[in-house]
């Protein structure tokens, strides 16, 4: 049958699988961005030790594939009786890796905030805890919207993955659709073309972020 | 000899950067071009060896036109690549920064040119090359890579390296604007050295009493045009048009 | 156990190499192609670096799999799997590339112009060890994320590092020791690309190039 025809049936199948692979990386990009944060908070106020300490998780992640910790958590959950479903065990591997690199994407930010700013908090009375809040969070978050995008893409793009474990995402539902109708390419590059066109969507909203923030930095760091 | 005459260019965004430039410049003269940030110092300064194209005027040098010919149907068209890049050689220019090859040591940087472009043999251009570095005083120096180097030194690198294509005439792009003060001087030195060579040349400046002291002419621009041209003398003792005097003014 | 652990990351090496290989070559001719004058050539570059970074690397493999099936290719999986990562691959190396030339101040470019450089001498000489030393950093990370991409042709059974740590998980439950194991062998893998990328950094800043001073 035609492309055409093919889509006007199987389309809606694609749906559910559309709305999951968009769930999962939105829940599992706002976790990533708070484990990242966390990880930023405890580089800055363990000193030595917090750094060495996010430094090695860092390279942990950045050396192996996220697969393999996919795996991992999902074989190995049960063994020590945790029994959550697929997407929370996949879901989980997404954040542990993405906020490894979230947390490096913090951390060049927070190098481009002049250190003045912080003498300037402490003579104002703030607190460790406030000056986190107030002066360095908002900032290290604004300039990295442009990084967070590009990760969050990276993010979304690795959702498929989780179809190695079932999970009844958008990849998953083109593997089954073609054993199903026997139409291995049609399949696919539905998927490919629903993908690219989150993918356009989430570099249109990262541009849209970066406008309507009001102020600029005072020295080139965006 | 170099003449310059009705150029003209626009941006793309619709500026008229160059209104109508006409200039002569004789051998072994030498120029400065002095005016605002705007004025079109720079831009003339780059169109005289084409790395910005203009869209009316004429370039000669030595009575043959630069950089556009007409085809047979009478169009203004540019020359060849290869025309344009021979051409290009007997002009040397000096940009304010950025200007030695990071990757090469200085006497690699010098002597490049002569063996890529002007197949000059290697063991002569770069017996040359030392003797050029010695006479920007840096024959101690040729081993060193740029990142090794002071501005000044750079800079002298860069002045040297230009100077070994034999050029017709220099050009020099505020050479010193990105200097620390202390290293300005040893540069300037070694352009007064060329000023007894009679080098010809064109020096985009904001130093305004070094163009005093070295330049034959001094032409002031401003909005694309060349305002006011004559001896430093009367640039700046006697200037008559009032955007001059007021540039002065603020300068001074 | 471990023997066929370690057979894995050598076939994972493989796939690896084939692709960083390959996308090199391929990503050299794709960054020249989007230097070129006529739009549609530019346009050609934008689209397909569009398409082969914004497609994940599994739907892409899927993608070339049964593509080259339905075209009645026969290829075995290694040959199919290292032609899925060349793609992903010279699409990034293709804009680190890119970078790297984009990254030369340029006066430094226009100095070579006016000493009327011919074009070979221009590219061989000053275009192409500039933009490699810029380059260097963000290329050595594209070659890590090839390696780690070739686990994901596990799932489309090429059998590489991790499908072996798989099926002996599978046969043995040993979840942690194995796939403890297989990380460590990934690990080692990147971080020796790693290190090799950074000594060879060093070496060039000995050898005169400090990208931060230009």
């Amino acid at each position: 049958m035609t492309f055409g025809r093919w889509i006007a049936i199987y389309g809606p199948s694609y749906l559910s699988g559309l709305a999951w692979t968009a769930l999962v990386a939105l829940g599992a990009g706002v976790a990533a961005v708070v484990w990242g944060t966390v990880l930023l908070l405890v580089r800055v106020a363990w000193g030595r030790a917090g750094a060495r300490a996010v430094d090695g998780y860092v390279q942990l992640f950045r050396n192996t594939p996220v697969l393999l910790w996919i795996y991992l958590i999902y074989f190995a959950f049960p063994l020590i009786g945790l029994t959550w479903s697929a997407v929370i065990c996949g879901g989980l591997a997404l954040v542990l890796q993405n906020g490894a690199y979230i947390s490096e994407i913090f951390r060049g930010s927070f190098r481009a905030i002049d250190p003045v700013q912080f003498d300037a908090a402490r003579s104002l009375g703030l607190s460790r805890w406030g000056t986190f809040r107030k002066v360095v969070l908002p900032q290290v978050l604004v300039y990295s919207i442009p990084a967070l995008g590009n990760q969050l893409i990276l993010l979304l793009k690795d959702t498929s993955l989780l179809s190695a474990i079932s999970v009844a995402e958008l990849t998953m539902n083109a593997k089954l659709l073609t054993e199903q109708t026997g139409a291995a390419y049609e399949a696919f590059i539905v998927v490919a073309i629903l993908y690219l066109a989150m993918v356009v969507l989430l570099e249109a909203t990262a541009r849209w972020a970066r406008h309507t923030v009001r102020w600029r930095p005072t020295r080139h760091a965006l | 000899m170099i003449a310059i005459r009705g150029l003209h260019k626009r941006f793309p965004n619709g500026t008229d950067v160059l209104r109508g430039i006409d200039l002569t410049i004789d051998d072994g003269e030498i120029v400065a071009l002095i005016g605002r940030s705007g004025s079109g110092k720079t831009t003339l300064l780059r169109c005289m060896n084409f790395l910005e194209d203009y869209d009316a005027g004429d370039i000669e040098l030595d009575g043959a036109t630069l950089w556009y010919r007409t085809d047979p149907t009478g169009r203004r068209v540019r020359m060849s690549e290869s025309a344009i890049r021979a051409r290009r050689q007997q002009m040397g220019i000096v940009f304010q920064q950025y200007n030695l090859f990071p990757h090469m040591t200085a006497l690699e940087n010098v002597y490049l040119g002569p063996c890529e472009s002007q197949r000059r043999p290697v063991a002569e251009a770069r017996a040359a090359a030392q003797a050029l570095l010695e006479r920007v005083g840096l024959g101690a120096k040729t081993g060193a890579y740029p990142f090794q180097l002071s501005g000044g030194e750079q800079q002298r690198v860069a002045i040297a390296r230009a100077l070994a294509m034999r050029p017709k005439v220099l050009l020099l792009d505020e050479i010193t604007s990105a200097l620390d003060p202390e290293l300005v001087g040893e540069v300037l030195e070694v352009i007064r050295g060329l000023v007894l060579d009679r080098m010809m040349m064109v020096i985009v400046t904001h130093e305004l009493n070094f163009a005093r002291e070295v330049s034959h002419r001094i032409a002031y621009l401003s909005q694309g045009r060349i305002v006011e041209i004559g001896p430093p003398a009367d640039i700046f003792d006697r200037p008559q048009d009032p955007t001059l005097k007021e540039f002065l003014r603020r300068v001074r | 156990m471990l023997i066929l652990l370690v057979k894995g990351a050598m076939a994972t090496l493989v796939l690896g190499v084939a692709g960083i290989a390959g996308g090199t070559a391929l990503g050299v001719v794709l960054a020249a192609l989007s230097f070129t004058r006529p739009w549609p050539l530019r346009s050609a570059y934008r689209l397909y670096v569009f398409l082969a970074r914004g497609t994940p690397v599994l739907v892409l493999a899927l993608l070339v799999f049964y593509g080259l099936a339905a075209m009645s290719i026969a290829v075995g999986p290694y040959v199919a799997g290292s032609i899925v990562l060349v793609i992903y691959a010279s699409a990034f190396f293709a804009e680190v590339f890119r970078g790297g030339v984009l990254a030369i101040p340029a006066a430094q470019v226009e100095s070579a112009r006016s000493l009327g450089l011919p074009p070979l001498a221009f590219f061989r000489k000053i275009i192409a060890p500039i933009a490699f030393r810029y380059a260097l950093p963000p290329y050595v990370n594209v070659c890590v994320m090839i390696i780690k991409a070739s686990s994901v042709l596990s799932i489309i059974s090429v059998w590489e590092l991790t499908l072996a740590a798989r099926e002996i998980i599978e046969r043995t439950l040993d979840v942690f020791t194995v796939l403890g194991t297989a990380a460590a062998l990934y690990f080692l893998m990147c971080f020796a690309v790693d290190r090799l990328g950074r000594r060879t950094e060093r070496d060039l800043m000995r050898r005169g190039f400090m990208p931060e001073r230009a």
